[in-house]
């Protein structure tokens, strides 16, 4: 929002500017402004589906795993998650130490998940290897 | 809520298979089924001191927000493509 779209908005929240005032007042600044600079002040879309491409060759054979996952089916997976009893969690812990990964499930909490999948459409994660490529991405 | 789930399977044989489930009408088929998973949920909630209620909505919450899930796999001639809609 620019300066003076916010001034406009202050004087109107203050009493200053009727309704039909400060919507003049906005039609006239976009009037003013060059398209160009509208379109990007426009938020971006939310991202709905986390996408996870895969293209190998196996054997010779192209492959090619293409899944989309809607970001609200891993919002429900996190509530769901969270009601793996605290004894389940420790004995999942205790198999992951052995297996070489130091991570304790005990201390995450579904709030950190919850802002982990919240932030999730501002990451892109790109593999490239010779014979295959990853690439995880929300849209 | 999923409405339809979509099941092509590609052989190496170039032979499609196309199968459409549409959820709606075959709920009523598999009631006895859920109502019976959803008993083995509440014995086993009660064993392991989760609650049952919220573990059937937040169960529902994860099948309510299935649609849109596409799975696409694809390995030299064959392929399998699962959709939710």
């Amino acid at each position: 929002m620019n300066e003076q779209r916010k001034d406009i908005l202050d004087m109107l929240a203050e009493g200053k500017l009727t309704a039909v005032e400060a919507e003049q007042l906005i039609a006239a600044l976009e009037r003013g402004q060059p398209p160009a600079a509208s379109v990007e002040t426009r938020p971006k879309a939310k991202a709905k589906y986390l996408r996870v491409q895969v293209d190998a060759v196996e054997n010779g054979e192209p492959g090619r795993v293409n899944v989309r996952v809607p970001l609200q089916l891993l919002r429900a997976g996190v509530k769901l998650a969270a009601l793996i009893p605290p004894q389940a969690l420790g004995k999942a812990t205790i198999e992951l130490n052995k297996s070489g990964v130091p991570f304790d499930l005990t201390q995450l909490k579904p709030e950190q998940l919850e802002a982990l999948i919240e932030h999730l459409d501002e990451v892109t994660v790109e593999v490239d290897q010779a014979d295959a490529k990853v690439r995880v991405f929300c849209e | 809520m999923p409405q339809l789930v979509t099941v092509r399977v590609k052989r190496p044989t170039g032979r499609l298979i196309r199968i459409w489930v549409p959820l709606l009408p075959v709920a009523p088929v598999l009631l006895p089924v859920l109502v019976l998973a959803a008993l083995v949920a509440a014995v086993a909630g009660a064993v392991y001191r989760v609650r049952v209620l919220t573990a059937l909505g937040t169960g529902w919450r994860v099948f309510s927000a299935l649609r849109g899930t596409q799975i696409d796999v694809e390995q030299g001639r064959t392929a399998v493509l699962v959709s939710i809609r």
